[in-house]
């Protein structure tokens, strides 16, 4: 057990999924050509003016309020003054004094408990241009300058990397969930920066350092753990640590120091006067709050509840917004619960996998398995209609041929024929007459043979014979 | 008088030949507009030339802003005040001088050109929008868009002896003005008669979606019984004081009733307007620097290098001075005492404003405290010239309408008073200023065009 | 202004000020600061700083790409503005 407190936090940067940037209407896309999603306004041209768009508004209060934050009666842009190629009016349009969001907090699970991270605040902001450096030149592309960002940035209350994972995985999953993120931080549509501070106990925050350049949840607690035991090596020599920004290093799972000239930033913030402050009336935060939704973690936990899912069901069946809908939909359309959960997770995501669909597109027009065909395939195979066999076949059909399954059932003349046991009792007894030898092994107690009798028996159905009801007519008719 | 009409020209080139001829002397247009022509669309605008100051957008036309740094910068949209102008008909001529950026009072800090007053060619035409009013004032056009960051279109309107226009905040759209302080500035008019000034003002404004700033216009009552005047020592030119004596007379015998009035928080509105102006000035013109568009400097040896030098060689020295002095009182540990205070004092402007507008229906002041000087006048350094500014500054701090109304010649030079109003009093203000050219019709500057 | 300050200034406002024109701009600098001290005679205890002069109501653009924007097709008109540019990219000394 280490001797010091840790103190971390982070701030993470989310791109919102509105179809404009949020200063001029040229569309918000990734993986464009370079420069062709740029106006004289996004270039900062000399005389353009901002225009907020509405939509981002909108996105950032669902969040702050999701996030359980106090909403800002009166939300303020003010300038942040730096120079940079990649910020092209040399001061990034963002929030100070007077942020959309305050004092939230958001409730995740790490390990076997359920924490709580408080956020010091919420606000929106432009985002800034990539590079590309070469030899002796950067490259400058403007496509992602002046896309929607949303900055949360919490109190530095994690104690462990592991929780900062736990964290930011919950998190993902619950901006995904409000649809206001794809959350992707591969392309970097969520983004994230760590800082770390340790302490003697009682000692309150140390001497941070601040690591950049991490794009995944599971390198975020890596690198805090690197930096954590780099931090206290310094301590425990009597040293001190340096209050800097360090990049982390994939390659080497390092954080190194960034070295540049760390001269202190002053970024001398003042009101956007192009920009008027935005104070939000009944009618907007009704929108808002008709927009909050059962965050993914609440929503698990009714599912154990309500519907009798193991934890692991439950889990997968909310990871996604859409699987979740999906899944209540079919329950109310009279499926069993845990059926459901379990076709999900077994059959249906085996389908969707073979076929490249995601878990997101389950319950849209991507998805050729409606909730009514899946609840349907249900209640064929509840009311023993067709056998389990038989479902897993008309599911596949479903995907491929975007028919509904009683159609499928009926064309492939696979409906059980549970009630005419008189009937196949015959087909038994007529196999079974067929073939003298195998019903002597059988008699003589070996066991074995009874799966070549079931396997003429379903030949002969094509199938649709339940193989239980043939094992019982084989024990009837051998044994008496 | 030539009315706007006079000025509808069916052939554009042979009239731009003629303005080219007459701008020798003067000085005014920057950059003229070749390929204009004649318009076929209908109303009072139609195929009527104006001029531009270079700090507002014209398509395919050069925005210098009077600096190095854009000297070769080529603007790919119109400003929307020039936008509304070209559907109503009107002819861009050309693009007009100015001080770098908006920032003096006497068009010599261009570095792009020296304009001439069209009453006296050894003195300045004012400025910062010194082209338009000289262009005006020379008979080259009929009126001219100009901005008013802090007396920028009145001071020069008052030296040339034509009418300027700054409206109140917000209703003329800023969109494609090149910002020097977007707090305190807006788009205005320059023009040889109040009624093309209300013709022009009718068209350019109105609420834009490209500029969030802007507002839709509410005219307040156009009657006007009572002006305010300033009472005590103002410092102003013996030729200035008799004007304004001039002027109040007229009112007197029109039947209007002038009361004396002070503006103790003028003293303060200089420091408190450089303050705001410089802060917001540094922050946008920190674009320019040699990236994307503009001066970059040849001789760089990293990008810092590349970025410092492109603007040491693209700014001139007043523009240099304004941008220091605006970082540093942003800078933290120094904000609360100049910036926060300066945007406090700046309610207290708008709040004495509110006061006087109580009792009088309009203010009439000086538009600045002395007639047009001499070109490189050494009684009058930068910070003295910064320092007359007084009286126009006032109006940007408090956001409200005012016009600068030339009423007499003194000694062969033109004096210009402002017409100050509460928010949306332009109406007001244009009538009121009818009543004056009654009693005082304004002379025409000698040498002024005439169009065949 | 002490010539440190004006240097931390002229850094942060990233001006190259060459030797010979530091001497001249603190005078300048001084000169309009010590103007500027004027305003702490004004007692602003109960004011509130003026930030938006006549803005009152909530002003927002829909989240539309307007397919009448010219510029959605001419981007290379704008790229072609800057002082180095290939294949679309704007091109600079390397920042690192
Ligand atoms: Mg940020
Ligand atoms: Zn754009």
């Amino acid at each position: 057990m280490s001797k010091y407190d840790t103190f971390i936090g982070l701030e993470i940067h989310i791109q919102l999924l509105t179809e404009t940037k949020i200063f001029c209407n040229c569309k918000s896309n990734f993986g464009d050509e370079p420069n062709s999603n740029v106006c004289p306004v996004c270039l900062g041209y000399p005389g353009v003016l901002p225009a907020l768009n509405e939509e981002a508004v909108k996105l950032s209060y669902i969040v702050c309020r999701a996030m359980n934050c106090d909403l800002a009666k009166e939300g303020v842009f003010e300038r942040k003054n730096y120079f940079y190629p990649d910020l092209t009016k040399n001061y990034q349009i963002s929030q100070f004094e007077k942020p959309f969001g305050r004092n939230g907090y958001f409730e995740y699970e790490s390990g076997d408990e359920i924490k709580k991270i408080r956020f010091h605040e919420i606000h929106l902001e432009e985002d800034a241009g990539k590079m590309i450096h070469e030899g002796d030149r950067s490259y400058c592309d403007y496509n992602r300058a002046g896309t929607c960002l949303l900055e949360i940035v919490t109190e530095p209350e994690f104690k462990e990397p592991q929780e900062a994972e736990d964290f930011l995985q919950a998190f993902r999953r619950a901006v995904r969930h409000l649809g206001v993120c794809d959350g992707n931080m591969d392309e970097g549509s969520m983004r994230c920066d760590a800082n770390i501070s340790l302490n003697l106990p009682g000692k309150g925050l140390g001497t941070k350092a601040e690591v950049k350049n991490v794009n995944s949840s599971r390198f975020v607690k890596k690198a805090l753990q690197y930096e954590r035991k780099r931090q206290e090596k310094i301590l425990k020599s009597g040293g001190t640590v340096i209050q800097e920004t360090r990049l982390w290093d994939e390659q080497r799972s390092v954080t190194e120091s960034m070295r540049t000239k760390e001269q202190a930033h002053d970024y001398r913030y003042f009101p956007e006067p192009d920009l008027p402050p935005f104070r939000p009336d009944e009618a907007f935060l009704q929108i808002v709050e008709e927009a909050q939704i059962e965050l993914p973690l609440a929503r698990k936990q009714r599912f154990m509840e309500q519907y009798k899912l193991t934890e692991v069901q439950a889990e997968w069946v909310c990871e996604e917004k859409q699987s979740a809908d999906f899944f209540e939909k079919v329950v109310s359309l009279g499926a069993d619960a845990v059926t459901t959960a379990k076709w999900l997770m077994g059959n249906i995501a085996k389908e969707l996998n073979a076929r490249n669909i995601a878990k997101t597109d389950l319950g849209t027009d991507s998805c050729q398995l409606t909730e009514k065909r899946l609840a349907e395939l249900f209640d064929l195979l509840s009311n023993n209609k067709i056998h389990a066999k038989i479902a897993v076949q008309t599911l596949q059909i479903i995907f491929d041929e975007d028919k509904n399954p009683t159609n499928i059932v009926k064309e492939n003349g696979w409906e059980q024929s549970a009630e005419d046991e008189g009937e196949l009792e015959n087909i038994v007894k007529q196999i079974l007459a067929d073939n003298p030898k195998v019903v002597e092994q059988i008699k003589g107690g070996d066991q074995k043979p009874r799966g070549f009798i079931v396997g003429k028996v379903m030949a002969a159905t094509k199938g649709t014979a339940n193989p239980q009801s043939v094992q019982a007519l084989i024990t009837k008719l051998i044994e008496g | 008088m030539k009315k706007i009409k006079d000025y509808q020209s069916k052939d554009v080139q042979s009239y731009l030949s003629q303005v080219k001829d007459n701008d020798k002397d003067i000085g005014a247009f920057l950059e003229f507009n070749d390929s204009a022509e004649a318009s076929d669309i209908e109303g009072t605008l139609s195929s009527v030339p104006f001029g531009v100051k270079d700090n507002i957008a014209v398509e395919g036309m050069h925005l210098t802003c009077g600096s190095k740094m854009l000297e070769n910068f080529v603007s790919p949209y119109d400003a929307t005040a020039v936008k509304k102008l070209k559907e109503a008909g009107a002819i861009c001529l050309g693009k007009t001088n100015l001080d770098e950026f908006g920032m003096g009072s006497s068009t010599d800090n261009s570095a792009l050109g020296v304009t001439n007053n069209p009453w006296d060619t050894s003195r300045v035409c004012g400025g910062s929008s010194g082209g338009s009013a000289a262009a005006v004032a020379a008979g080259m056009v009929p009126f001219a868009l100009g901005t008013d960051t802090g007396g920028s279109i009145r001071q020069p309107a008052s030296f040339c002896g034509v009418y300027g226009l700054k409206p109140t905040y917000g209703v003329v759209s800023r969109f494609g003005l090149v910002a020097y302080a977007s707090s305190l500035e807006v788009c205005g008019i320059l023009a040889d008669s109040v009624d093309t000034t209300r013709t022009v003002f009718e068209t350019i404004k109105g609420k834009d979606v490209n500029d969030q700033t802007s507002i839709d216009h509410i005219p307040a009552s156009p009657e006007a019984k009572t002006i305010a005047v300033l009472s005590g020592d103002l410092g102003l030119s013996p030729e200035v004081e008799a004007a304004y004596k001039k002027a109040a007379e007229a009112y007197k015998e029109k039947g209007f009733s002038i009361i004396e009035t002070t503006l103790p928080m003028l003293d303060y509105g200089i420091a408190a307007y450089y303050t705001i102006a410089m802060g917001e000035a540094s922050a946008n013109l920190a674009r320019y620097n040699g990236v994307r568009y503009g001066h970059r400097s040849k001789d760089a040896s990293n990008f810092e290098d590349l970025v410092q030098k492109s603007r040491d060689e693209g700014f001139g020295d007043e523009v240099k001075l304004r941008i220091l002095l605006g970082t540093y009182v942003l800078r933290s540990g120094f904000q609360d005492q100049y910036y926060t205070r300066a945007q406090k004092i700046r309610t207290a402007v708008r709040n004495e404003f509110d006061s006087v507008f109580e009792k009088a229906d309009l203010i009439m002041l000086p538009a600045f405290p002395t007639q047009a000087f001499v070109h490189g006048d050494s009684s009058l350094d930068q910070f003295q010239q910064k320092l007359a500014d007084k009286f126009t500054v006032a109006a940007n701090l408090a956001g409200v309408p005012s016009m600068s109304v030339p009423v007499s010649v003194e000694n062969g030079l033109p004096v210009g008073m402002q017409l100050m109003g509460p928010v949306f009093s332009e109406e007001r203000i244009f009538r009121a200023a009818e009543v004056l050219a009654e009693v005082l019709p304004p002379a025409a500057c000698p040498g002024k065009m005439e169009v065949c | 202004m002490k010539t440190e300050e004006l240097l931390i200034t002229a850094a942060q406002a990233q001006l190259a000020l060459p030797a010979e024109e530091e001497g001249r701009l603190a005078a300048a600098v001084t000169e309009m600061l010590d103007y500027f001290a004027k305003m702490s005679e004004v007692d602003v205890e109960n004011l509130e700083p003026t930030t938006h002069a006549l803005i009152r109501d909530n002003a927002l653009r829909a989240d539309n790409s307007n397919p009448n924007n010219k510029f959605n097709n001419n981007q290379e008109a704008l790229i072609e503005r800057a002082p180095e540019s290939n294949n679309n990219f704007i091109i600079i000394p390397n920042v690192l």
